[in-house]
C-alpha cells in the first residue's frame, strides 16, 4: 500500500531552528551563520571584527570544527564570549548542535552572536540553525568559478565576503569573474572585497554589520 | 559526509508515518531531491541501508528522484532547466534569472505492508 508522505526532509532541524530563533529574538540577538571553505578566513575576520566592535556592540560566538578549542581561544583573546562545538565527524553544525551551546552564553549581553560554521562549502548550507541570515567567505586562493560549482551556499547567502584580496595579485583569481558568478547563483548577494590581514575593506563589513542589526532591532518589539 | 544525517532523517519521517498507518514493513521510500543539494544518491542510499538496518525499513528501497535546477528568466518569461552550471537564460541570453526549482528535499510517498 502506497501512503502520501509530503514531508520535508529536514523538518526536525528546522523546527529546533525556529526554537533558537525565537530566543535569539527574546534576547535581541542578531545572529549570522558564517560559512566558507576550510582556511578561507572566519575565525580571522572573527579577530578583527571583535578588536573593532569593542566598546560598540557586543559579540558571542559558537564555533564548530572538527578539532580542538583552537579557534575559541582566538577569539576569547578579544574578552569575546565563544563556545566551541567539536563536531567529530559532522560536516557542519546543525540546529540542534547549536542548541546545545545557548546555555552556556549569556544572550542577554550578545548583540550579535556569530556561528562559525565547520569549513566546507557543501553541507552548511543545507541546515538553519536560527540566524537571521547566512553569510559566505570567498578566498582569493580557492578559485572564481567556486559558485557555479557549490551553487547552494551562494543561493543561501545575503553577503559574500571576498577575503585575502591582499595575495589578488599572487593568483589568477578574477574578482569580476567571480562576482559575476555569484549574482547569476543569486542577483541579490551583496558582495564586499576584503583583507582580514590588512585590514582592507572591514570598514564596509562594520557597516553591512551595524546595519543589519540596527534592522532587526528596529522591527523587534521594545523590551 | 551529510548523507548520514539526512538518511537518520528519511527513516524516522518515513518510521512516523508507517507507524501512523500500523504498518509491519517499509518497502519503498520516493525521495524527492534538488540537483542543488548536491547528494550523491549512491552514497544517500548507502548510508539508508545502514540505519534502517535495525527498523521495519530493513531492505527498503530508496528511490531518489533527483530534480534538475530550474530557472525563470525576470527579462523575457521564460521558464527553462539550467544545464552545466550556465546559469542564464537559454531564450535570451541574461544573467537576470532567478532560480525556481533545484533546492527541494522531500519525501514523496513510501510503500507500506
Ligand atoms: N594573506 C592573507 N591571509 C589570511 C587572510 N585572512 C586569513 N588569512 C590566513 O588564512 C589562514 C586561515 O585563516 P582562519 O581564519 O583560521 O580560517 P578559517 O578556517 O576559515 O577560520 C590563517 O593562516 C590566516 O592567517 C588575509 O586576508 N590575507
Ligand atoms: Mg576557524
Ligand atoms: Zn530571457
Amino acid at each position: 500500500m502506497k501512503i502520501n508522505v509530503m514531508q520535508d526532509v529536514l523538518q526536525a532541524n528546522d523546527r529546533i531552528a525556529e526554537e533558537n530563533k525565537r530566543l535569539f529574538s527574546e534576547n535581541r540577538n542578531l545572529v549570522l551563520n558564517l560559512m566558507s571553505s576550510p582556511g578561507a578566513g572566519k575565525t580571522s575576520l572573527l579577530e578583527k571584527t571583535a578588536e573593532i566592535l569593542a566598546g560598540k556592540l557586543r559579540l558571542g560566538v559558537v564555533v564548530g570544527d572538527i578539532e580542538t578549542t583552537r579557534d575559541a581561544d582566538r577569539i576569547s583573546k578579544f574578552n569575546v564570549p565563544a563556545i566551541q562545538l567539536t563536531t567529530g565527524t559532522a560536516c557542519h553544525l546543525d540546529a540542534n548542535m547549536v542548541a546545545s551551546a545557548l546555555p552556556h552564553l549569556q544572550l542577554d549581553k550578545i548583540d550579535v552572536l556569530v556561528v562559525e560554521n565547520v569549513g566546507n562549502l557543501v553541507c552548511p548550507a543545507e541546515f538553519v540553525v536560527g540566524e537571521d541570515y547566512k553569510i559566505m567567505i570567498l578566498s582569493v586562493t580557492e578559485g572564481d568559478e567556486k559558485p557555479l560549482k557549490y551553487p547552494l551556499m551562494f543561493k543561501e547567502s545575503a553577503l559574500m565576503l571576498i577575503n585575502k584580496i591582499d595575495l589578488l595579485e599572487y593568483t589568477n583569481f578574477n574578482l569580476e569573474e567571480a562576482k559575476a558568478n555569484a549574482r547569476k547563483i543569486n542577483p541579490s548577494i551583496e558582495i564586499i572585497e576584503i583583507s582580514c590581514t590588512k585590514g582592507t575593506g572591514l570598514d564596509a563589513w562594520i557597516n553591512w554589520l551595524t546595519a543589519h542589526h540596527k534592522k532587526k532591532m528596529d522591527v523587534l518589539p521594545h523590551a | 559526509m551529510h548523507e548520514m544525517g539526512i538518511a537518520q532523517n528519511i527513516l524516522d519521517i518515513a518510521l512516523n508515518a508507517a507507524n501512523q498507518e500500523g504498518a509491519t514493513k517499509i518497502s519503498r521510500i520516493n525521495l524527492v531531491a534538488g540537483e542543488l543539494r548536491g547528494l550523491v544518491p549512491m552514497q544517500l542510499t548507502f548510508c539508508f541501508s545502514i540505519v534502517a538496518k535495525d527498523s521495519i525499513a530493513s531492505g527498503a528501497y530508496l528511490h531518489v528522484e533527483e530534480v534538475p535546477v530550474s530557472g525563470h528568466c525576470n527579462d523575457c518569461s521564460a521558464d527553462f532547466t539550467v544545464e552545466e552550471y550556465n546559469y542564464l537564460c537559454p531564450k535570451c541570453g541574461s544573467t537576470r534569472i532567478q532560480i525556481t526549482g533545484g533546492t527541494e528535499l522531500r519525501i514523496k510517498d513510501i510503500e507500506i505492508e
